[in-house]
């Protein structure tokens, strides 16, 4: 038997993704996967001046705001030939290092860890029971039994009170669910946790950015002023909670995220051999540890792996026309060239072209244009992007802090290496990413406290603030890594002011639609062989397509007033 | 957010605009806040926050403060620029229709109400056409719309 599954919208956050499944005997024989992404973004940069392109791109997203700041700042100082002194790059490294610890921990509890916790079942467990597993896995404080009989209890009065919060959109009581109700509490108690200190990590956005959300950033360096001893400057007070927000990060992951996801993760070790997709993974890299200009000295590698070989490394260059290109043959665009042709982003174009069904449709044309989504290839190549994708990359390259961790993960999983190559991979590698970059803002912290120690205090190049020292044309690219993937930014500037913007980010490239040859992207594929043991309620497909931490928030997309998602955005 | 606060934590009065300011009137949440800036004299104990299309990292000022006026767009079919006075009690009791200006809005407040211990809630809610197009500015029944909502939030909060 043959069931199409529809699942609209996919995102647990407000986002725009949606999933048709077919479904034969249990198991997805194929996917489809349509975002209403549509990038309308250069509309309004035209014509701008390249200076102020961050603070738009900023707000092109709710949740990773400051990569795309970053992005931004990069391109055009990339166009202009601008390096940022040594603080401004480490100033940059914590505020990234940040986002990722707090993104990650909010997709995991937040955004994830409800596709294989049953909060429903939580109701039912004993906090004596709880507490002793939660003692016997770490040494966070909150584990007494009277702690977790206080989060049962104010659960079951949130929902007697008629709000539903995260109990609404679950399928709870599913047979797929398999943790006892000790480890549904335990959870359910780390994501109120998780919430709560969150929101103080963030704090160190403000403290650097001046302001959040969308803190302040620049190019050329960053809008902060260190003086250890002045009231109104970044000084010695503000840097010492920098500095114990980076400890209680550490602590944090290490006490919390950490043993609830392999606590979790030991219970669903099949999702090992589940949702591992494409074979090819694409990863920009960043975190320099001398210059943005220097991929060699990054902490994150930049690299592509394919076919799962890790003995190969292959480079990757942003400006080469024959490298990155994105395709339009199953997107609702035109190019002037003909829509089977792959463009490079520098020769960008944005031409909507909805021929798609008007909402509200049962199924989508999937033959033909199904997705408001390009499709980006690397030298042609469907490439996943994404933690896993960064921490493969970091792996093969011999980073000796993931490898280890990567060996310390697997041995008390006790599943073998190719159990990366999977949906459960997917989250635990950015387990493992959260810890080691943890790790990483506190050696940051402690550079930038010892340049400033000595005196160090610069943290804006002026060479070429000024547009007349600009030549006439100039082009840049900006690459970075969004906590979900690749991303990059590529500007051209002509008579010192934007003439073309393109951003290509990671729900693009692990989202899209199928390109030009048929071959799926990252969610497509990685749906195939997924098991579906009920077809009204396909949590198994949430589980994979959650994994990859689908985020389409740099896309563009609006409701009805009935609060449902539309698909078809009026331009003109 | 700005960093020293001469106002302890839970006494503050936080007036919160939100949404997306790359697509037209679903900016004029945020454009309150700006026009509340330029009018000035505002209160000690008052804090006015651009939140822009931020999510969950909204949830520090939300908590922190006594008393919150948002301020958002919505899309409930009243004419443009109409202006809605709502006092929320749960998440579930803000219109649906509140515009999604890529802010995961439902989650923050979800989580809002979850964390308990939450402080008064007043909604001005700003009806603009749908859909908005990608554009920076707004539409004149929402700038229209803009020193009207000012002066009834500076009238109920007596400044």
């Amino acid at each position: 038997m043959s069931n199409r599954i529809v699942i609209d919208p996919v995102t647990r956050i407000e986002g725009h993704l949606r999933i048709e499944a077919v479904v034969e005997n249990g198991v997805v024989k194929d996917a489809f996967s349509a975002g209403t992404m549509v990038r309308g973004i250069e509309k309004i940069l035209k014509g701008r001046d390249p200076r102020d392109a961050w603070a738009f791109t900023e707000r092109v997203c709710g949740v990773c705001t400051t990569v795309h700041a970053l992005a931004s700042c990069r391109s055009v100082e990339d166009a202009l030939g601008i390096t940022v002194p040594k603080n401004a790059e480490l100033v940059r490294n914590l505020m990234f290092c940040a986002q990722y610890v707090q993104d990650h921990v909010v997709h995991f509890y937040h955004l994830h860890a409800l596709d294989w916790v049953d909060v429903v079942s939580m109701l039912k467990a004993d906090p004596v029971a709880t507490s002793k597993l939660a003692q016997s896995l770490s040494p966070w404080p909150k584990s007494n039994p009277g702690h977790f009989a206080a989060v049962q209890k104010r659960l079951k009065s949130f929902v007697e009170s008629g709000q539903l919060g995260i109990f609404a959109n679950g399928y709870w009581g599913h047979k797929a669910y398999k943790l006892p109700p000790e480890v549904n509490l335990l959870a359910v108690s780390h994501y109120l946790d998780a919430l709560e200190w969150q929101k103080e990590l963030v704090k160190i956005h403000a403290i650097f950015g001046g302001k959040n959300p969308h803190p302040n950033y620049l190019v050329g360096g960053v809008p902060c002023s260190f003086n250890l001893e002045e009231l109104n400057a970044i000084n010695t007070e503000r840097l010492t909670h920098v500095g114990s927000l980076i400890n209680d990060a550490i602590t944090f992951v290490e006490q919390v995220y950490i043993p609830d996801l392999l606590a979790i993760a030991s219970f669903y070790k099949d999702w090992g051999a589940i949702g591992g997709g494409l074979q090819n993974y694409l990863a920009y890299g960043d975190l320099p540890t001398r210059s943005y200009g220097d991929p060699s000295s990054f902490l994150l590698p930049r690299g592509a792996i394919l076919n799962r070989n890790l003995n190969e490394i292959h480079e990757v260059n942003g400006k080469d026309a024959n490298e990155i290109k994105e395709y339009i043959s199953h997107s609702w665009y035109q190019y002037s060239g003909g829509d089977g042709v792959g463009l490079h982003p520098f020769k960008g174009e944005t031409e909507f072209n909805y021929t798609g069904p008007k909402p509200p449709y049962e199924q989508l044309d999937v033959g033909g244009k199904y997705s408001w989504l390009k499709t980006p290839r690397w030298k042609d190549h469907a490439m996943e992007v994404g933690p896993l994708s960064r921490m493969l990359v970091a792996y093969a390259k011999g980073n000796t802090d993931v490898k280890e961790l990567v060996g310390v993960v697997l041995k008390k999983l006790d599943v073998p290496v190719t159990a990366l190559f999977s949906t459960l991979g997917r989250t635990a590698a950015r387990g493992v990413e959260t810890q080691v970059v943890a790790h990483w803002m506190k050696g940051f912290f402690d550079d930038l406290i010892t340049n400033l120690k000595n005196g160090e205090t610069k943290t804006f190049n002026p060479i070429r603030w000024e547009p007349d020292t600009w030549p006439a044309t100039a082009e840049g690219v900006g690459m970075t890594e969004a906590p979900r993937g690749a991303l990059a930014h590529w500007i051209s500037i002509k008579d010192r002011v934007i003439d073309n913007y393109q951003l290509v980010v990671p729900s693009t490239w692990n989202a899209s639609p199928r390109d030009a040859k048929g071959q799926r992207s990252a969610y497509e594929e990685a749906l195939i062989g997924t098991p579906v043991a009920n077809v009204e309620q396909p949590v198994e497909i949430l589980r994979t397509i959650h994994s990859f931490d689908p985020c389409i928030a740099c896309a563009v997309h609006l409701y009805d007033p009935e609060g449902k998602q539309v698909h078809q955005i009026q331009f003109s | 957010m700005t960093l020293d606060r001469s106002v302890s934590s839970k006494s503050r009065i936080l007036i919160l605009g939100i949404g997306n300011t790359l697509l037209g009137d679903e900016g004029v949440g945020v454009a309150v806040i700006d026009h509340l800036k330029t009018l000035g004299n505002i209160p000690g104990d008052v804090e006015l926050l651009d939140g822009g299309t931020g999510s969950m990292v909204l949830l520090e000022p939300m908590r922190e403060a006594r008393r919150m006026i948002l301020v958002d767009a919505t899309a409930d079919g009243s004419p443009p620029g109409t202006i809605h006075r709502l006092v929320p009690r749960f998440s579930t009791d803000f219109p649906p229709s509140l515009t999604a200006h890529d802010i995961g809005l439902r989650d923050l407040l979800d989580t809002f109400y979850l964390l308990g211990e939450t402080p008064e809630v007043v909604l001005y809610a700003i009806s603009i056409r749908f859909p908005q197009e990608i554009n920076f500015g707004l539409s004149a029944e929402a700038a229209a719309a803009v020193p009207r909502v000012a002066d009834q939030i500076r009238l109920e909060l007596g400044f």
